[in-house]
């Protein structure tokens, strides 16, 4: 059953990253700063999950500047999506088969 | 790593590289909290808009109408009281929008600017419709009622759309409101639309605060039941 999780989702860290990303509106994106803040992470960290989440497929990184400072945003892409709901919906199966 | 041969303890647990084991229901209410705090950090609080307006309402229109109510037309100190509560109203709402939406971009913070500036717009259409009415000579009486019913007409409407644009539909209800307090407003007469503008209006949006207070905190402790049940089970 466990195998059921995806592993990229199911680390305590990445699960956080995920989840505040899905409570954006489609087409909405984060700045990083803004998502640090939130997570409570320090920005090592939070860039090697988001990494790891990149490479999945999971999160669209974009860099861009505003003004001349250099800003990263971040977004769930409809693949991190759809991993995120089925994660969720496996989640929901393991509880209903505790009870 | 993409699946995990240590992982074969029950209830979902799972090993991970990156952190500890977590069971089903504890991760599922980590996920409802993070996402509950994403929401706060980056959406409006709904109580404190409708608390800013409720009470700049209540506050303005009351003024209005006891003034009204002696001398036939508000006092000019209530007119002050009134147009104070209404900007300090307004440039709360911004300021608490635009420094908990700060550092999102896209789809929903485009949206947010167009519905903000459109308030913005049909305010000042207002203010010069009503500027042409007294200019061609409109009765201070029908100025006050037109004043109070397009003011509650408009609120009424850019809430109704406010709903369906953000799909918070207790939103459309307040405009829903708005448009009867509208009605109710412009039949009142003088000074009598002032107080249905204070208690209909204000009120409304102060009852909508409320709603949304004792919504959120039963959504907290049903969720945190439901998964103690479960835990327990």
């Amino acid at each position: 059953m466990p195998e059921d999780l995806d592993p990229v989702i199911h680390a305590p860290a990445r699960l956080r990253v995920v989840a505040s990303l899905a409570a954006l509106g489609r087409g909405d994106e984060l700045a990083f700063p803004k998502l640090r803040a939130l997570l409570d992470m320090t920005a090592g960290n939070l860039s090697t999950h988001l990494r790891k989440l990149e490479d999945a497929g999971y999160v669209q990184v974009t860099k861009t500047h505003e003004g001349r400072m250099p800003a990263t945003y971040l977004a769930l892409t409809d693949k991190g999506r759809t991993a995120f709901a089925d994660y969720q919906a496996a989640l929901m199966d393991l509880l209903k088969g505790a009870q | 790593m993409v699946s995990d041969p240590t992982a074969g303890t029950p209830a979902g647990a799972g090993q991970d590289g990156d952190g500890g084991a977590l069971d089903a229901a504890e991760t599922l209410r980590l996920i409802r909290e993070q996402q509950e705090r994403a929401r706060d950090a980056t959406g409006p609080d709904g109580r404190l808009l409708f608390g800013a307006w409720g009470l700049a309402w209540l506050i303005g229109y009351l003024a209005m109408w006891t003034t009204a109510r002696t001398a036939g037309l508000p006092a000019a100190w209530a007119g002050w009281v009134f147009a104070g509560c209404i900007v300090g109203a307004m440039v709360f709402t911004i300021v608490h929008s635009v420094t908990r939406t700060a550092g999102v971009r896209g789809v929903s913070a485009r949206i947010g600017a167009m519905y903000g500036w459109t308030w913005f717009l049909a305010f000042l259409g207002l203010g010069v419709l009503l500027g042409a009415m007294g200019r061609a000579g409109a009765e201070p009486e029908i100025m006050a009622i037109a004043a109070n019913g397009f003011a509650a007409l408009i609120t009424g409407l850019l809430y109704i759309a406010g709903g369906m644009l953000f799909e918070e539909y207790r939103m459309s209800a307040v405009g829903g409101w708005m448009l009867v307090t509208a009605v109710v407003a412009a039949f009142a007469g003088m000074p009598h639309t002032y107080l249905v503008m204070a208690l209909a209006g204000g009120g409304g949006f102060l009852a909508m605060a409320v709603v949304e207070h004792v919504l959120r905190r039963r959504r907290r402790s049903t969720s945190a039941r439901t998964e103690g049940g479960v835990r327990s089970a």
